[in-house]
């Protein structure tokens, strides 16, 4: 084919009009025992993605029993009063599928991938597992077995002792102080009657959410689920614990003395619940600052000065205040530098208005990449999960584009002073300490933790 | 939103149009075009409006595999000096006009390849078209030092994060320096050793860049809501002057079955539990073998009821995790397993249960149930990947590429649901040769010695 065109390359090329795109229709239905169901159809594969989400996530296990919520979250699918943990497993993963449990820092889930054909086998052994598990002995002493090794092996990885660090320093003393696996001490001492009462007290319909994607009929799915799950008989509602958390009264250092040609840092310090009503605000603050290739941050250290291979910042997505991080690995010899243009770009978005092709340019990038992140259904039951447990309302993500387009310079501004402290950070960094010392040191107090020391 | 009860039934649904049980997916057969340029530039079109999004995926047929022992790392260290501007497009620019328009971008290079993808609004097709043409023929005008010095730190900083500073970090390319012989061109690294990419200069980056991006060395797919009728023009356009060049010659990878020998090796390391990696060439990508091969190393390690898994980490428990797989490679495979030992657990002990596995699967084959479990998994498995548009994009042009008929990643299916416990006895005793087999062992440092002296089990 020979078709020459005579144009203008130095210019970009015009877009057309850009198309509609809405977040996928579903429906919210409440179940007589306070369980309530999204199910959103999709036809386009013959997958179904299911999920039941439950108060039960690490931030409800109280401070005396590190890992409890975790470990429990992971022993529902290890035997019920009629299947035996591998005859579960087997079941799913002879139709193809998958079918977890577990718990995160606000909920616990658990959660099957399957074929459309086999919606009904499956549904009712996620029903199962979550209306009448055992915690058999012997299920728990391995699961401890295999949680102390991961404790064990978390010592080995950088960034794995950089969030312990972290955590620690930011919330010494409440839930969040911890990593939500627990600790040796913690997860040595839990007994199956742990397990039980934590299952009797935070397990119950009113106040979970099963969501739902994929390819059904809804007035069918909307039957089915029902059917695995009307049974489930209603508590007494679980409270929200609350969380007393001050800032760092001033910007502290702490350095794991690790050996290695690389230093990693996280840098972070006390953010908002995911339900703060600036949350939406601060995810258009963080696109321009870290939460995109061409961010600050990463404009900065990567592509100014070649610190690093990637540096982000986030907001955490929890119920109760989580942390707002930076993190990056750099050459031992220039943390410090790159710690002082980290806070540089802190206190700069908090001194000057962002410029206006920085909005546009991320307002128009959050906009336009959303339709890209709901390509599939496991995208949407992400989205719709999100909508679940935070609370954010019905139609939060039919709104979603407009709200950030509405947004401004000038609050943009006002939310940086608000939720940004660079004179209040924990700084973690993860590296040799003798050469890192000198480096920061002019940060704040360092406090030295040797590497082999950290359970 | 909360929208009216059963307002959203199609009526049509996949599971409503297709025999039950029949686990089969619109994916099988999908509908594309072929086209060519003057200049050698492949074209693959694939129409998909369900989505008001289009995506850009190129594919240049180079790789590691293309680079010489003393100077590795090098297509990769391309691949990001590609994301550093061209003749009309600044520094930083590339990536801010994909965000600004609502896109994503980003590269990858492999042993084979290198690919290059946009995923923009339907609406900013021709952006993605100018972006990629102008670096395809406009790119040398604007390489400096100053940006080669910049991405070679970046680079390091990136093997740095991802391998030498990474507990077991250093085991993958161990084991490849012992799978294959010194020339063999799968036997270094990706991302290259440091000292080769120190030496990276810009005379490389002028030679590599005429020797292997030209459109006749490239297959462009575009993927998704385009105007059917102007699509063609709009390639054209933008790729239609860019000159080819000399035909690129392909290195030589000495096809299997050539007996090789296998190998041990021992390393030291920051972690407090044994992890053994153990290896065998395996079949190209592909290959109706290389799909017996997924669908074996998925039954052996994929869910807690998958034969290994079951075994060493559920009943025995000699293993805090397990897992099995077979890279995509063009010529000729690796097929693995990585395996972490338990606390207390001797790694030595851990790979004799390994090899016992082996010689029963040379004995035994899988069983006919065994066989249905892992192919429902494999397919599952394949049929949600391919829901990303990029995916689909990305399987066509890898299938033009590598077998110059970009449907034939689509056959999976297909194949998958042809092999038989005798496909995999086959397989099994072709690959898995004792005398073949490769292990590194990545212990604690004071379990070197003795690890390192004791004699295979």
């Amino acid at each position: 084919m020979s078709r020459q065109h005579t144009f203008d390359r130095s210019r970009p090329p015009a877009a057309m009009p850009p198309k509609d795109f809405r977040f996928p229709e579903f429906v919210r239905e409440t179940l007589p025992n306070g369980m309530e169901v999204y199910a959103a159809p999709a036809s386009s594969v013959p997958l179904v993605n299911l999920e039941i989400v439950m108060p039960a996530g690490c931030m409800f296990e109280g401070l005396e029993q590190p890992g409890l919520a975790s470990l429990h979250g992971e022993l529902l699918d290890e035997g019920t009063r009629h299947h035996s943990a591998i005859e579960i497993a087997s079941t799913v993963e002879r139709l193809g599928g998958a079918l977890d449990t577990g718990a995160g820092w606000n909920v616990a889930y658990a959660e099957a991938e399957l074929l459309s054909r086999d919606l009904d086998a499956v549904l009712a052994l996620l029903g199962e597992v979550v209306l009448e598990p055992e915690f058999p002995d012997e299920e728990i002493e391995r699961l401890r077995k295999s949680r102390l090794a991961d404790l064990l092996r978390r010592r080995d990885s950088p960034m794995a002792l950089a969030e312990k660090t972290l955590f620690d320093a930011l919330y010494r003393g409440t839930v969040y102080g911890r990593p939500q696996s627990g600790t040796v001490e913690g997860v040595e001492k839990l007994t199956r009657e742990d397990f039980l009462a934590f299952y009797r007290r935070q397990v119950i319909p009113n106040g979970s959410r099963l969501v739902a994607v994929g390819d059904f009929a809804t007035d069918d799915l909307l039957r089915r689920a029902e059917g695995a799950l009307g049974g489930w008989q209603p508590g007494p509602a679980v409270e929200m614990p609350r969380l007393e958390i001050d800032h760092l009264p001033r910007t502290q250092v702490y350095l794991v003395d690790r050996p290695g040609k690389q230093t990693q840092l996280l840098l972070g310090h006390k953010g908002v619940a995911r339900n703060h009503p600036d949350f939406q605000r601060l995810i258009l603050l963080n696109s321009i600052f870290g939460g995109k290739f061409t961010s600050r941050i990463n404009l900065n250290l990567r592509e100014r000065h070649g610190f690093t291979y990637s540096v982000q910042s986030y907001f955490g997505f929890r119920l109760g205040p989580g942390p707002f991080q930076i993190r990056t690995a750099v050459a031992n010899d220039v943390a410090g530098a790159a710690v002082r243009e980290l806070v540089f770009e802190l206190r700069r978005i908090r001194e000057d208005l962002v410029t206006e092709e920085e909005l546009a340019d991320s307002q128009r990038y959050l906009v336009g990449v959303f339709p890209y992140t709901l390509q599939t259904i496991s995208d949407a039951l992400q989205r719709l999960k999100s909508v679940a447990i935070f609370g954010l309302g019905d139609d939060y993500y039919e709104t979603y584009p407009r709200l950030l387009l509405d947004i401004d310079r000038q609050t943009l501004l006002e939310m940086a002073r608000k939720h940004l402290h660079p004179d209040r950070l924990a700084v973690v960094a993860v590296g040799p300490a003798e050469e890192l010392r000198p480096q920061l040191e002019g940060f704040g107090p360092v406090q030295v933790i040797p590497w082999k020391g950290i359970s | 939103m909360l929208r009216p009860l059963f307002s959203s039934e199609a009526g049509s649904s996949e599971a409503a149009s297709r025999p039950p049980n029949a686990l089969v997916s619109r994916f099988d057969q999908l509908e594309f075009e072929r086209h060519a340029l003057d200049n050698g530039l492949q074209i693959v079109l694939y129409h998909d409006a369900r989505l008001p999004l289009v995506a850009i995926n190129l594919w240049y047929h180079v790789g590691s595999k293309n680079e010489a022992p003393g100077r590795t790392g090098f297509a990769h260290l391309f691949e990001h000096l590609l994301f550093q501007g061209s003749e009309n497009v600044g520094t930083n620019d590339h990536f801010r006009y994909v965000q600004q328009a609502g896109g994503i971008a980003n590269g990858s290079t492999w042993f084979d390849r290198t690919n290059y993808f946009e995923v923009l609004p339907s609406s900013h097709l021709e952006l993605g078209l100018w972006l990629e043409s102008d670096r395809m023929g406009h790119f040398l005008p604007s390489i400096t030092q100053e940006k080669l010095d910049n991405q070679r730190e970046v680079v390091i900083n990136e093997r740095r994060q991802k391998i030498d500073n990474q507990p077991y970090g250093l085991a993958f390319e161990r084991q490849h320096e012992i799978l294959h012989a010194p020339d063999h061109p799968y036997r270094w690294p990706v991302i290259g050793y440091l000292d080769d990419l120190e030496q990276a200069n810009l005379d490389d980056v002028r030679s590599f860049f005429h020797r292997f991006y030209a459109p006749n060395n490239a297959v462009l797919t575009v993927a998704g809501d385009f105007d059917r009728s102007q699509v063609l023009d709009q390639v054209a356009k933008y790729f239609g002057d860019i000159p080819p060049t000399e035909p690129v010659e392909r290195p030589f990878v000495p096809p299997r079955p050539t007996p090789h020998p296998g190998g041990r090796a021992t390393l030291g390391d920051n972690v407090r539990l044994p992890r053994i990696y153990m290896s065998f060439k395996g079949p190209a990508c592909g290959t109706p073998e290389w799909y017996a091969a997924d669908l074996l190393s998925t039954a052996l390690s994929e869910g807690k009821s998958s034969v290994m898994y079951e075994d060493l980490v559920y009943r025995r428990q000699l293993a805090q995790d397990l897992s099995c797989y077979i890279l995509p490679l063009e010529e000729t495979g690796t097929f693995g397993f990585v395996s972490t030992a338990k606390p207390g657990v001797d790694i030595l002990e851990l790979e004799k249960a390994l090899v016992e596995h082996l010689d029963r699967l040379v004995a035994e084959t899988l069983s006919d149930e065994r066989v249905e479990q892992g192919r429902s998994v494999v397919l599952a498995s394949h049929y949600g990947d391919l829901q990303t548009l990029e995916k689909r994009a990305d399987y066509l042009s890898m299938g033009a590429t590598f077998f110059d008929d970009p449907g034939r990643m689509f056959d999976k299916g297909r194949y998958c649901r042809e092999i038989g416990a005798e496909d995999i006895r086959e397989l099994v005793r072709g690959y898995f040769r004792p005398e073949e087999r490769v292990v590194v062992n990545v212990v604690p440092h004071d379990q070197v010695d003795r690890v390192q002296e004791s004699p295979a089990p």
